[in-house]
């Protein structure tokens, strides 16, 4: 029996807790990318870099001495303006063609080649690790957890639960929703669609921006790792149902969850198979994903 | 100031006049390193040492009155190239000798363009235990320490430090991983430790708290990790903050810390122990004026790749004024069993298997900076010879 117990409080237990933050982690991640594709249609391949973006400028702004929690707010409102801009000055110049899931996959895919690029000239190749902002940890119920981890948890869920609250209950949530159900009607109702557009994007490159920040001391910044979390949140998207924030969330929990407890039995490197495995069972068997499209449900 | 001009260049051609007589043709050394890509700060050293080093036996009147000449060429850290550049510096340019290769890859595949040239090389930086173990050769010398003689070094440092430690595994899951973590497990339960659990996260692995439950139910006294570059900063950097690594000795590979990636790990290395061949840090009269000539020559430190390279020009000026010839044959059966001094002391190329024997030195990280732990002797770390070719 007390083996047992031994297993749970060592082994078991902070398994599931560590797969929790890397599961908000994940979550952060792809409901940029989800919010992205369910309005705009457009699988953005440079989100990877764009949450390496808000790291870098989280480390850049950081050595001239800003403090940590000043830039969780900064880097993402910094961000919206960059993600606008790419929307309206790149993305939009393909974007009414008829091949448009090609291109605009090329273009993206693109940006995040230039963007790693650019990290690497101005940084170098050599990873840099930002001090932990609050170190220490507390044990609760036996299990040791990292002061760190249990903010990221905690932020990361209310940050999630904020933007579902606007996409859902807010009059401008009803105005994305509506222009991803139907764009014509939805203009020819006075939304104005190209702003909203814009703007969905911009967002989603803050959301990226501000995993950036928020990870960056756990998983230190190098310029390829943009690359870490873009499979991984891709499944979640596909997994969840594309455009839907609910389903990021339940996939993006599930998913990590059979990450963290399948090493522990199975070796580790099976793992991304298996999660990759569920993503392909998935597509064919509901291939419109748990939750269905954003405007849909 | 005219007149000192013309003096000088006058005293110039008399020594040329002089040594034109009879040392016209120079020794020729081909050196096939990578000078670009990946691995160009390693091809940078090698460069370096091998400079410094015939540059010093010129001034002192070259091997046997002739002068050394190198001829470099840059294989891009890719076998196929490397093979094509030697070819070249064999056959058109008739090189005497060739040494740079840098991937274990280049160097067995130079080897055997060697063994049909019926010329010598020597790698002063390749690792792997195959080259002058299994895959070993006739023509290719070794005089840099191989991976084996790394994990055996470190393995005896262990045993003195911890007897009968419970040693746990973490390495990346490929086969450099996979052979580094056998190679110090099979050297370590050798000297009584004993494994507690082992486990091989994926290259690249993001998040290695996963892992964290098996290291702590298994409560080890020692992790034993080859992990490399930014996985090592992750690594640590996530057990420093897990608390896993308070009473813990971390050992590891020699590639695991680099001056690449310490800064970002900052504090989570401090303790780091491993095995290497060469440190700044020997403290010896070779290698104090070593670490100078080299700091006034390039402006930066020399590392191991440097120094053996460094160690390379005066290994083969001893086995060709020994054989009175640069001739394949002679220079071979001189350089087995050769005994001559380095930056790292005296070295002896083991006659069975053509692979350097030197003392090795444990390496520990204090305070962002790597201090000498201790020296393990070159009998005990060499391991035994596996060649079985001649």
């Amino acid at each position: 029996m007390a083996e047992v117990l031994d297993y749970i409080q060592f082994v078991l237990a902070p398994q599931v807790v560590t797969g929790l933050a890397f599961g908000v982690a994940v979550i952060l991640v792809a409901i940029g990318l989800t919010i992205i594709f369910g309005l705009l249609d457009v699988i953005n391949m440079s989100h990877g870099e764009f949450y390496a973006f808000g790291a870098f400028a989280a480390l850049a702004l950081g050595w001239l001495g800003i403090p940590f929690w000043l830039l969780l707010v900064l880097v993402p409102l910094a961000m919206l303006p960059v993600g606008y801009a790419v929307e309206r000055v790149l993305i939009q110049r393909v974007f009414n063609r008829p091949d448009r899931h090609v291109t605009t996959l090329l273009l993206t895919f693109g940006l995040g080649l230039v963007l790693e690029d650019v990290f690497r000239l101005g940084f170098g190749p050599n990873p840099y690790r930002p001090e932990t902002p609050i170190p220490g940890a507390v044990v609760l119920f036996g299990i040791f957890l990292p002061n760190y981890r249990l903010f990221l948890i905690v932020v990361g869920a209310l940050v999630i639960a904020a933007v579902a609250l606007v996409v859902y209950r807010t009059r401008l949530g009803a105005m994305v929703r509506a222009a991803a159900f139907d764009r014509n009607m939805a203009a020819s109702l006075g939304v104005p669609v190209a702003w909203v557009y814009a703007g969905a994007f911009a967002f989603g490159i803050s959301l990226a921006g501000f995993a950036g920040v928020l990870l960056a001391p756990i998983y230190s910044v190098f310029p390829t790792m943009g690359r870490d979390f873009i499979l991984m949140a891709f499944t979640v998207v596909i997994v969840g149902g594309m455009g839907s924030i609910a389903g990021a969330v339940v996939a993006g929990l599930f998913l990590t969850q059979v990450q963290a407890i399948a090493s522990l039995y199975i070796s580790p490197v099976w793992t991304d198979p298996i999660v990759f495995g569920i993503m392909v069972v998935m597509l064919m068997v509901r291939p419109q994903g748990l939750f269905g499209r954003l405007g849909y449900a | 100031m005219k007149a000192f001009q013309a003096s000088a260049l006058a005293a110039l051609f008399a020594a040329a006049a002089i040594t034109g007589v009879r040392a016209a043709d120079p020794i020729k050394i081909g050196v096939v390193t990578p000078l670009s890509g990946t691995y160009a700060g390693i091809g940078q050293q090698v460069r370096w040492g091998l400079d410094l080093a015939a540059k010093e036996v010129n001034a002192a009147g070259g091997i046997m009155g002739r002068p050394i000449e190198l001829l470099y060429e840059d294989e891009e850290a890719n076998p196929a190239v490397a093979v094509q550049k030697a070819e070249k510096l064999f056959e058109v340019a008739k090189v005497d000798f060739l040494t740079g290769t840098v991937s274990s890859g280049s160097t067995l595949a130079v080897g055997q363009l060697a063994e049909r040239a019926g010329k010598l090389i020597a790698t002063t930086v390749s690792f792997a235990d195959s080259i002058t173990g299994d895959r070993c050769s006739p023509n290719v010398f070794r005089v840099n320490a191989r991976a084996g003689q790394q994990s055996a070094a470190l393995a005896v440092w262990l045993s003195k430090e911890k007897p009968q430690a419970k040693v746990f595994y973490l390495g990346p899951d490929y086969e450099m991983g996979r052979s580094t973590v056998a190679a110090f497990k099979s050297s370590a339960e050798k000297v009584g430790a004993s494994t507690v659990g082992e486990v091989f996260a994926p290259l690249d692995a993001k998040d290695y708290t996963q892992y964290f439950g098996q290291v702590r139910a298994a409560r080890p006294q020692v992790l034993y990790t080859s992990v490399a570059g930014n996985d090592t900063v992750r690594l640590l950097s996530q057990m420093q903050e897990f608390g896993l690594l308070t009473n813990l000795t971390l050992v590891g590979a020699s590639d695991t810390v680099t001056s690449q990636n310490i800064s970002a790990i900052g504090k989570a290395a401090e303790g780091f122990v491993t095995g290497v061949g060469y440190s700044t840090e020997i403290n010896s009269p070779e290698n104090k004026k070593f670490v100078d000539a080299f700091k006034a020559a390039y402006k930066a430190d020399p590392d191991l790749y440097g120094a053996d390279s460094y160690g390379l020009i005066y290994a083969y000026k001893a086995a060709v004024e020994k054989a009175k010839s640069t001739d394949t044959d002679k220079v071979r059966e001189a350089l087995r069993g050769l005994k001559w001094m380095t930056p790292q002391g005296e070295k002896t190329i083991r006659a069975g298997d053509h692979q350097a024997i030197q003392t090795m030195y444990v390496v520990r990280i204090t305070n962002g900076q790597f201090n000498i732990g201790g020296q393990v002797s070159g009998e005990d770390a060499v391991g035994p010879d596996a060649c079985t070719r001649f």
